[in-house]
């Protein structure tokens, strides 16, 4: 009885020990809003065939909503080489139904910066150091006839806006831009057709 | 770790603590190995024993683990605490003086690193954001249970549980402040 009552304070202090008695939270992480970074190219009809290009091409200084002065996203990011971000394209089955439309790696036609493609692109806007802007270009392929949309909420709870973030160095800062899309409807949505 | 514990209940076994002259000795002085093994904190104490059932006495630490150095690098927090003055007043709540239940407040002096993002904006009229470290002081009161027992008259392990909450400086330092350990001790 002895040895269970030592073995629970035992227990009990180990285990408190290692209780972080500091407020949780994420203290590396900046927030900024800088509208339209992030771009539809948007064309009247699509054929199959056809690419939807979304394009990002901005400067290392940008103009941060309610400030006054350019912000430096390059050095406060600690010369981060990239920032990321993600969209959706999906096609609509029936009349309710939309389902992510799925195209291998291979088939994004990647201009500038880079792209993944699974659930959700993942786009890469990559540090140009020759005109310190941060680029990205990528085209995805309409392989089908039907109705089509494209969202940026996949991975925030926005919907007209884009979340772009840095790739900083271990112990950097984070900042996070959100940045206001145009083309897209009140609810986060560019709809078109593939003809 | 599994060592420690498997020492310590081989301890607590084998030990047959007596009645004896343990409360002659009114001093003592105390190394907290659970906090050396676990936070890589350098934990000591000393306690003054009166007649009857009060005692005295301060624990100073210094701590400097790597995983709060890192989470502190990597912002999971934006406070690093480096150390803690602890005086105590004890009250032993059993009869035995060799081994007993006791339970202390205690007032903190602590302090350490804290840092927070600032925005500057340089000579050219180019702003950016920057971490900005600074030191931080705080003071604070709380409270703690344990279970202390002697062998040899003289070698004391203690059990302690406590927390505590800081008064002065909560936006910089932790909120919460604890004093728990397992110490050996000599009693002299």
């Amino acid at each position: 009885m002895k040895t269970l009552r030592y073995f629970s304070l035992l227990i009990i202090a180990l285990t408190m020990s290692n209780c972080d008695t500091d407020d949780d939270g994420f203290y590396n992480n900046v927030f900024a809003d800088v509208p339209n970074l992030v771009a539809i190219e948007t064309q009247q009809n699509y054929n199959v065939g056809d690419k939807l290009y979304v394009k990002a091409d901005f400067s290392r200084y940008l103009n941060e909503t309610g400030q006054t002065e350019p912000l430096d996203i390059y050095k406060t990011t600690g010369n981060a080489p990239e920032f990321v971000f993600s969209y959706v394209i999906e096609k609509q089955i029936s009349a309710s139904v939309w389902e992510v439309f799925f195209v291998d790696d291979s088939q994004l036609d990647i201009i500038k910066g880079d792209a993944q493609n699974g659930s959700y692109v993942y786009g890469h806007c990559i540090y140009n150091a020759a005109d310190e802007t941060y680029e990205y270009n990528v085209g995805f392929p309409l392989l089908t006839e039907g109705q089509y949309r494209l969202s940026f909420g996949y991975n925030s709870t926005s919907t007209t806006t884009v979340e772009l973030r840095s790739q900083s160095p271990a112990t950097k800062l984070i900042l996070n831009i959100d940045s206001l899309v145009a083309d897209v409807d009140a609810g986060g949505y560019y709809n078109f057709t593939v003809n | 770790m599994k060592k420690l514990i498997a020492i310590l209940l081989f301890l607590t076994t084998v030990l047959q603590a007596q009645e004896s002259t343990v409360d002659i000795k009114k001093n003592e002085f105390r190394v907290d190995v659970l906090s050396a093994l676990t936070s890589s904190k350098a934990s000591f104490s000393y306690e003054r024993f009166f007649d009857g059932d009060f005692s005295v006495g301060f624990n100073a630490n210094f701590s400097n683990s790597k995983k709060l150095n890192d989470d502190f690098d990597n912002g999971y927090r934006n406070n690093l605490p480096k150390y803690e003055v602890n005086p105590y007043v004890r009250y032993a709540l059993s009869k035995s003086k060799s081994r007993y239940y006791f339970a202390e407040i205690f007032a903190s002096a602590n302090g350490g690193d804290f840092k927070e993002i600032t925005r500057l904006v340089d000579g050219n009229g180019v702003a950016y954001y920057m971490t900005k470290k600074s030191k931080y002081t705080d003071y604070g009161l709380g409270g703690s249970l344990g279970y202390k027992m002697y062998f040899k008259e003289r070698i004391a392990l203690e059990f302690l549980v406590g927390f505590g909450k800081n008064l002065t400086n909560t936006e910089k330092s932790p909120d919460v402040i604890s004093r728990v350990g397992i110490n050996l001790g000599y009693r002299f």
